[in-house]
């Protein structure tokens, strides 16, 4: 339970919306009520009609009361799996915009973890987990300890030893068996889910590189990469199964204990006279139907290990405060140069230094090419221009202003075009308003005929109402890297940043686009991170890094004519 | 609800004879649990000691524990056989993948056949542990109970008997209004669920353009639709659950009211009416746990209809091992004639069919395909390599007539160098030994010499055994295309090299430095080298030219270069505008 200990994402919602959450316990409650009801109050009609009374009457209001319950039981439990369902929605509305409004204060986020794997699905499919933990966990257990408390009770209010001994036995089935098989079954859970991972891992490998197992001929390899790994997985879950199966026959074996119990309890204490015998069997037949309530808590405890990671997981990200200085309105009209001073920068300290020594003078309206090998940090440099990451030391500004310090409106300054633009998975028209919402139709639509996408997009079934599909996949690369550039042309920002937009194009398409780049964004600065030579001839000056400075710098065409190495490389690329 | 293939699997009919028998034996469990109980009762009832209910309450114990481990015995079996079935069905898939894998991945998705295989695979031990118990739980309790009710009082018994078919019909009705409803809203219901994870994922790119913060309230305002529409769809769906519930306990209200009016007429005793009032809900319980979990049930048969589907996929009738063992050499050679490849409809290609009329390679030639993208250079690469079955080909290795590459002999002789390299998670040594996994530690080391990677690999801490691929130490795409050619350069007696654009991904200057260290490798090898950077065409002596599935032209690089065709105007488009 450490885990609740600093928690921030479970524990302040269930105290949001407490009217409906109290509703929903309630009427989980007066669901199992109904149950034992319904079996007590036929059980009591059908001992008291066996003593045949002369008027039919005197069974009149159990028989009301029998219908009563047996329509109460399954109205309550679908209304109460609709308000629980509502709860659950509700704060998941609250915990998404929580998280969305967190990573969105931390544009750092991305550059640390855009590696490692999908972490934005981690972290959907997390919000998903809290609301099983509700729904499965939460929710059935809560209902489960107040029938115990009260069905003690009311049993103690009669004979108070039995009811303390029955109590007993409910909450071994309720807490002890749940809490210790959680216990035992922790580690081998834990162990399941690294087993697992690492059977993803090994058939992503035998998937994904099926091509080089079928050249090299190692079948018998390619089918026990795995086969280990299962067999292990096999047979932890074999005792996992093995323990489940044997929990619930204990479970059952108190519940028969407590069912006995009942049947002495009734024949000792309630056969004084017939008025008493006649509840027997309702006493005893009350009991049965709370077992649907009573046995799924250890169910519900076994997930808990699933919801404990994505808690963690959770708990883990923390909103970063603004650090930025004060914050400087520059009308995007009055830019004028973008000044990189001596910049070093180095991820961590114990990490290499990156960017060594970094000078270099942009004015308005001037195309620079940034090549380099890769891993060289030329993206690095876009996003230290960007201000998402600050130099250890060195100054960036525009006109004289520091890039920290314009922060709040950079939009209005720079656009960026990266490897693989993100489309939302929505229409074509919503996708490039994106760039600026204030257009009118007609502009957005300017802006996708400027970038060469009319005929095509009027030539859907949909127009511009196409929807892009799930990360854009409707289109090619090519096409979305063009919708991108449309939403930047509506943007109109005097700085663009192209990051290897071209990268795993082919030359035919990668050349008509970047004919369309240099020719839509002509009266724009930019900077254009590339990996080979292809439309070098747009810009104004080429800049190559290595890892230790600049390793060359001019115009194309004077590099061209000056520098050999240039030359070979030039020449390499056209096949020359 | 249930798939019939499932009673092919082997094991099942075994299976579902031991269930039966079972089950059987449950029922007449459960039947005594609640004879004994109701006796139990009915001595209490009539005021009698306690001596007197010990037998009845004993034999009802009895009944019960029985009854669980019954239930025990009956899972540990069908989770026996769930597991070992759902694992027999993952190692076939895998079998399958390794049969028609590319093309199979090509059109079923890398991705969908990865989940099939693991979470596919668990939802199909989950469907088989729930189908074959509630199946069989629906099939002998209910009646055996039901004939017991029966002979206690007919009234019941016909009661009993009714509200069944009722249920069954307010289901169905109630559940196709439900799906109806669910569908017409599925589409719209997909985007809204997804819409937040839409909205991380674009996180960066809303930021850039300065929406990011405005965008927050969004979030909240679909979310809340979201649940709006959830809740409306809930509203229905859960509505069959309702009726369910609703006939059921209400079916034993109105039995306890009949039963109760029976006994005050005094045409029927205490006993009769109190087993039947006791066995009621043990007659509703198995269709109660039949249609719950029904989603779950849902999942289970849809993930075991699409791997039958990949495993039934059109099975290959080509034995691959028609080509006896080759060596390929100076004198080898291989003609390939009216090769015919169409990919099925569906198939995500993103490149042309083929139709070629005829290619003649020998030796240690050096032949480059160009052409632009979709033109189909990789289907070309892929028939060549054996990993695609042409429809319809005349081949000719040296003398040997065959109709496909894809032979384990030819293989045999094949490295691939594709676009993207996939390394395997283990070490570097392990990757670069991944064609000749006996390589021993100084062949490694030579290869790796001889690729440009002794110095990267001397940097790692670990060097040799350093830990790449999934979750590993991140590699550039330079480096991965030197452990491919490590790779090849250690399985030098595999003399054809099939390349497919493997320096498109690759930086000018890293492609510079590679393009020393390949050339090494071509020598004595039959190069096929899929290409859209034209300077490797200064490196082959025999050029392919590809046009939508075609050859549009063929030709040493110099008799091509002399005359305006196919060829130049591909290299004028390619190379574009100079300085």
């Amino acid at each position: 339970m450490k885990v609740f200990k600093h928690d921030t994402w479970v524990k302040p919602y269930i105290k949001k919306y407490k009217g409906l959450l109290v509703s929903v316990l309630l009427l989980g409650l007066l669901t199992s009520f109904c149950a034992a009801a319904l079996m007590f109050t036929s059980g009591y009609t059908i001992d008291k009609a066996a003593t045949q009374p002369v008027n039919i009457l005197l069974i009149y209001v159990p028989i009301l009361l029998t219908r009563a319950f047996g329509i109460g039981r399954p109205t309550f439990k679908y209304i109460e799996r609709l308000k629980s369902h509502n709860w659950v929605l509700k704060v998941t509305s609250n915990l998404r915009t929580r998280l969305y409004k967190t990573l969105e204060s931390d544009a750092s986020f991305f550059n640390e973890h855009h590696k490692s794997g999908d972490i934005m699905g981690l972290l959907s499919e997390d919000i998903n987990h809290l609301q099983n933990l509700y729904l499965r966990t939460v929710f059935p257990t809560v209902i489960a300890y107040l029938l115990t408390l009260l069905g003690s009770l009311a049993l103690g209010i009669y004979t108070p030893a039995f009811g303390i001994f029955v109590f007993l036995l409910l909450v071994i089935e309720v807490v002890v068996v749940p809490f210790v098989s959680v216990a035992i079954e922790r580690n081998r859970k834990e162990r399941q889910k690294q087993l697992k991972s690492s059977l993803y891992t090994k058939l992503t490998d035998n998937i994904l590189g099926v091509d080089d197992w079928i050249i090299s001929g190692r079948f018998n390899d390619f089918k026990n990469l795995s086969a280990k790994n299962v067999k292990e997985l096999n047979s932890s879950k074999d005792k996992s199964k093995s323990f489940r199966r044997n929990r619930d026959f204990v479970l059952q074996l108190i519940f028969a204990a407590i069912a006995i119990c009942f049947l002495v309890f009734t024949n000792l204490t309630m056969t004084d006279n017939q008025e008493q015998a006649n509840f027997v069997a309702a006493v005893v037949l009350s009991l049965f139907p709370l077992s649907d309530t009573l046995i799924p808590v250890s169910q519900g405890f076994e997930e808990w290990p699933q919801y404990r990671d994505s808690i963690e997981r959770l708990n883990k990200i923390q909103p970063v405060s603004d650090q930025l200085p004060e914050q400087i309105e520059l009308a995007p009209n009055d830019f004028k140069s973008l000044d990189l001073n001596d910049v070093n920068f180095e991820y961590s300290s114990d990490s290499p230094i990156l960017i060594k020594h970094f000078t270099q003078n942009i004015k308005r309206g001037e195309k620079l090419a940034l090549l380099g090998p890769s891993g060289i940090g030329k993206t690095t440099i876009l996003q230290l221009i960007l201000g998402d990451l600050v130099p250890q030391s060195g100054e960036i500004k525009i006109n004289d202003i520091d890039i920290q310090a314009i922060q709040n409106s950079r939009d209005k300054i720079f656009s960026v075009l990266n490897q693989k633009p993100f489309l939302f998975n929505t229409s074509v028209i919503n996708n490039v308003r994106l760039g600026n919402e204030n257009r009118s139709d007609a502009d957005v639509i300017e802006a996708i005929e400027r970038v060469g996408l009319k005929d095509l997009i009027e030539s859907l079934p949909d127009k511009y109402n196409t929807n892009v599909g799930e990360n854009g996949a409707r289109f090619s690369g090519g096409e979305q890297e063009r919708i991108a550039l449309a939403r930047i042309l509506l943007q109109d920002a005097p700085i663009v940043l192209l990051d290897e937009p071209t990268v795993g194009l082919d030359p035919i398409t990668e050349n008509n686009l970047l004919d369309t780049f240099f020719n839509v964004l002509n009266d724009k600065t930019i900077i254009w991170v590339t990996h080979h030579l292809q439309g070098i001839k747009y810009v104004d000056q080429v800049v190559f890094m290595n890892d230790e400075k600049i390793e060359m710098q001019g115009s194309p065409k004077e590099l061209y004519q000056k520098n050999t190495h240039f030359q070979e490389l030039y020449k390499m690329d056209q096949g020359l | 609800m249930i798939d019939k293939r499932l009673f092919r699997l082997p094991g099942t009919k075994q299976l579902l004879l031991v269930l039966a028998g079972l089950t059987l034996l449950q029922a007449f469990v459960v039947l005594f649990q609640g004879k004994y109980l109701a006796e139990a009762l009915v001595n209490s009832w009539n005021q009698k000691a306690l001596q007197t209910i010990i037998t009845p309450m004993t034999f009802f114990a009895i009944a019960f524990i029985l009854r669980h481990l019954l239930n025990l015995i009956n899972n540990k079996i069908v989770e026996n056989y769930a597991s070992k079935t759902s694992e027999n069905i993952r190692s076939k898939l895998l079998d399958r993948v390794y049969d028609v894998g590319p093309s199979l991945l090509s059109e079923k998705g890398t991705g969908n056949i990865v989940t099939a295989s693991l979470d596919g695979i668990d939802l199909i031990e989950n469907y088989f542990k729930l189908i074959f118990t509630k199946l069989m739980n629906m099939t002998f309790i209910p009646p055996i109970l039901l004939i017991y009710i029966y002979t206690q009082n007919i009234a019941s018994g016909i009661t009993l008997t009714i509200i069944v078919p009722l249920v069954i019909l307010f289901m169905i009705i109630l559940g196709l209004a439900a799906q109806s409803k669910a569908d017409a809203q599925y589409h719209q219901y997909t985007i809204l669920s997804n819409h937040f994870l839409d909205a991380l994922r674009g996180l960066p790119t809303l930021k850039m353009l300065g929406l990011s913060k405005r965008y927050a309230k969004n979030i909240y305002t679909v979310s809340d639709e979201y649940r709006r529409r959830t809740m409306n769809t809930l509203r229905i769906a859960i509505l069959s659950t309702f009726a369910l519930d609703w006939l059921t306990t209400l079916g034993i209200a109105i039995l306890a009211v009949f039963l109760g009016l029976g006994l005050i007429n005094g045409s029927l005793p205490l006993f009769p009416a109190l087993v039947t009032l006791i066995l009621a809900p043990e007659y509703f319980l198995p269709l109660r746990d039949f249609s719950s979990d029904y989603h779950a049930t849902l999942d289970g048969k849809n993930a075991l209809s699409s791997i039958f589907s990949i495993l039934e996929k059109d099975k290959q009738e080509n034995s691959d091992n028609d080509l006896q063992k080759l060596t390929w050499d100076q004198n080898s050679s291989l003609t390939v004639k009216d090769m015919i490849f169409n990919y099925a409809d569906g198939q995500n290609n993103h490149d042309a069919s083929l139709d070629i009329k005829d290619i003649q390679l020998h030796g240690y030639q050096h032949i480059g395909v160009i052409g632009k993208s979709g033109s189909g250079k990789t289907t070309l690469i892929r028939t060549l390599g054996g990993f695609l079955n042409p429809d319809k080909a005349d081949i000719k290795v040296n003398d040997q007539s065959i109709n496909s590459l894809k032979q384990r002999s030819w293989q045999d002789e094949l490295a691939f160098l594709p676009q993207s390299p996939y390394l395997f998670s283990g070490t570097i040594a392990e990757n670069i030994a991944f064609y000749k996994p006996s390589a021993t530690e100084k062949e490694i080391e030579y290869a790796s010499e001889k690729s440009g990677l002794k110095d990267f690999i001397s940097t790692l801490p670990d060097g040799y055994k350093s830990i790449i691929g999934e979750g590993g130490r991140g590699i550039s795409g330079g480096q991965q295309q030197r452990i491919m050619i490590a790779r090849a350069f250690l399985a030098n007696e595999r003399r054809i090299l099939i390349f497919d654009e493997p320096t498109a991904h690759l930086d000018i200057e890293t492609e510079y430095a590679l393009k020393k260290t390949m050339k090494e490798l071509f020598e004595n090898h039959l190069v096929i080298f899929a290409t859209h950077r034209l300077h490797w065409i200064k490196e082959m002596d025999y050029v392919i030219v590809m046009d939508n599935g075609k050859i549009a032209e063929q030709g040493t690089p110099d008799s091509l270069y002399d005359h305006n065709g196919a060829f130049s105007q591909l290299i004028n488009n390619m190379r574009g505008d100079q300085i």
